[in-house]
């Protein structure tokens, strides 16, 4: 069964006088339990697809099916309700707010989420933060910082996942890392998760390869 | 709440020098609009204190007490009219000497006024011929109970009865003389100056009629002194709104992008705006208590040379007011935080 599932969209953006159309007819869908990496050059419309995935933006044209809910003419509040309860994200730089100590990274989700609140430091101390959990973001390294913006994705417990180039600011070797962990807990918990990335050593990781370019996408054979 | 404090604690030197701008900004603005009611208090108490509510002067005498005169015809059309509601007062002001020691005079203000009537303090007793109730404020110049003192123009020697409160007039302490004591030191006993009323009068042909306030702020150097200090606090409070909207703008604007990431996550618009004004509301409500405490410190130590009042209404007062200037710096803010699209989070612009 698809969690997330795109039907014909089109995103137009007014330039200048003229319109810029940045994805043509696009149509995808993921699983559960499936982890999906999408492909391609920067400008290619890799960011606009993901906004229109994580209800930060609504398409010009198409449907966007989540859990077989049309989102795509969603209001704002509805789109906020969504990416608190449906949706994880997982930026490129990690983006933790730099004054809450790690375990209040996700402290703070479930506050303002009706969700039943999950055993937070218990995720924590899964992914080996448990020595970390009172530091500030600043005193950890990269990677741990984005173990912990991996947490905060799941902490919610959401059925979709979105990563924005997870490991653009990672080594490889980190880098890696980082992608596993996303991969070990989409397969455990039975999630569905969207990849945005460049990176193609990370790509054996990954259950099936989109590419991206000049705003049309196709599935690429595994 | 719960990103406001842990945010004050994760950043708490940047946030108490934002609070050190607030406490020194209101504790300014009390210190001056204190300085303005003790400097007003200094020069109208004298009238300010009294029940009186309006005051019948000559005509074409400008609001001034020492501009006016008025005869015992006058008083008659106004005594058989309202009775027990009007009485005279004279004012005037002179110096006064240590009996033995030409050299240290004390300007003073003689209010001559019948002891039953409300114009009279309400410590003044009956006295003897040549005992006088006087304004406390003439302690400060060595003068207690019991001393005498000659009145420099016309050798006549008074016995201080008692104090009564700090009344003053034009920065003078005030000596409260009966008809009687009057006509040994002023020239014409005869005439007076006004007629003040219990009532609120508003004409009367033949008259200036002014209420109260009229007659204090034309006290010479009254006007003068309130409108600079009050001048100086409208400032204070206008760079006040200015320097903390822009303290707090640049603080919020380096935040920018954690507010994305924050809207991105499923933060509510509403929740971060609340965030705001909770944030800039403690921060300012801590300044405000500690320049009030600062405040209530100076005015135990302030010296008698410098008058110094401030009421709990006006303390409290200015404090609301200043936490209203506080709120409304945050708005500058609150209009970038409304419009940060959580957008930005995704594509690694932050």
């Amino acid at each position: 069964m698809s969690v997330l599932e795109l039907k014909n969209i089109i995103k137009n953006y007014p330039d200048g006088e003229n319109v810029n159309e940045v994805l043509k007819d696009i149509s995808f869908q993921v699983k559960k339990g499936e982890f999906a990496a999408i492909m391609g050059p920067s400008g290619a419309g890799k960011s606009t697809l993901l906004t229109i995935m994580g209800a930060l933006l609504s398409p010009s044209s198409g449907t966007v099916l989540l859990n077989n809910q049309d989102i795509s003419h969603f209001s704002k509040n509805q789109q906020i309700q969504l990416r608190l309860n449906e949706i994880g994200f997982i930026f490129q730089n990690s983006d933790l707010i730099p004054y809450l100590k790690i375990s209040e990274q996700l402290q703070f989700i479930q506050k303002i989420s009706d969700k039943k609140p999950t055993d937070a430091i218990a995720i924590l101390k899964q992914l080996g933060l448990g020595h970390r959990l009172n530091s500030y973001p600043n005193a950890l390294s990269g990677g741990e910082k984005q173990r912990v913006a991996i947490a905060r994705a799941f902490i919610n417990q959401p059925d979709l996942i979105l990563a924005d180039e997870p490991t653009a600011s990672l080594d490889s070797k980190r880098g890696r890392e980082v992608v596993q962990i996303i991969q070990e807990t989409v397969h455990q918990q039975n999630k569905a998760a969207v990849m945005v990335t460049h990176d193609e050593r990370i790509l054996d990781l990954v259950d099936s390869i989109w590419q991206i370019e000049d705003g049309k996408l196709k599935k690429v054979n595994k | 709440m719960y990103l406001t404090l842990r945010e004050l604690r994760h950043d708490k030197w940047k946030f108490s020098a934002l609070g050190l701008i607030i406490f020194l900004i209101v504790f300014l603005v009390l210190f001056i609009t204190g300085l303005a009611n003790g400097l007003a208090n200094d020069s109208g108490s004298a009238i300010k204190d009294t029940p009186a509510e309006t005051f019948v002067l000559q005509k074409g005498s400008q609001a001034r007490l020492n501009r006016s005169k008025l005869t015992e015809q006058d008083w008659q059309n106004f005594q058989n009219k309202y009775h027990n509601d009007v009485t005279k007062l004279s004012v005037a002001q002179m110096t006064i000497q240590k009996q033995n020691n030409a050299s240290k005079k004390t300007d003073i203000a003689y209010f001559v006024i019948n002891q039953d009537s409300f114009l009279a303090p309400k410590s003044i007793k009956k006295t003897d011929s040549n005992q006088v109730y006087v304004s406390r404020k003439l302690e400060s110049d060595g003068y207690k109970v019991g001393d005498s003192f000659k009145d420099s123009n016309s050798g006549k020697t008074f016995k201080i009865a008692g104090f009564t409160n700090t009344e003053s007039y034009s920065h003078s302490p005030v000596i409260y003389l009966n008809n009687r004591q009057a006509k040994n030191i002023l020239p014409d006993s005869n005439s007076f100056n006004a007629i003040a009323v219990k009532k609120n009068l508003t004409k009367k042909s033949g008259y200036q009629v002014i209420s109260k306030q009229t007659l204090i702020n034309n006290i010479p150097g009254y006007s003068a002194e309130q409108s600079s200090l009050y001048l100086m606090i409208g400032f204070l409070y206008l760079i006040s709104l200015f320097v903390l909207a822009v303290f707090f703008y640049i603080i919020n604007l380096q935040k920018i992008s954690d507010f994305g990431t924050l809207k991105a996550l499923g933060t509510k618009t509403g929740y971060l705006v609340r965030h705001i004004l909770t944030e800039m509301g403690l921060l300012s409500v801590s300044g405000i208590l500690v320049s009030f405490l600062v405040t209530y410190l100076i005015k135990l130590k302030m010296p008698a040379s410098m008058p110094f009042s401030l009421s709990l209404t006006t303390l409290l007062g200015t404090g609301l007011l200043f936490l209203i200037i506080a709120l409304l710096s945050a708005l500058l803010s609150l209009i970038k935080v409304v419009k940060i699209d959580p957008i930005n989070a995704i594509g690694g612009n932050n």
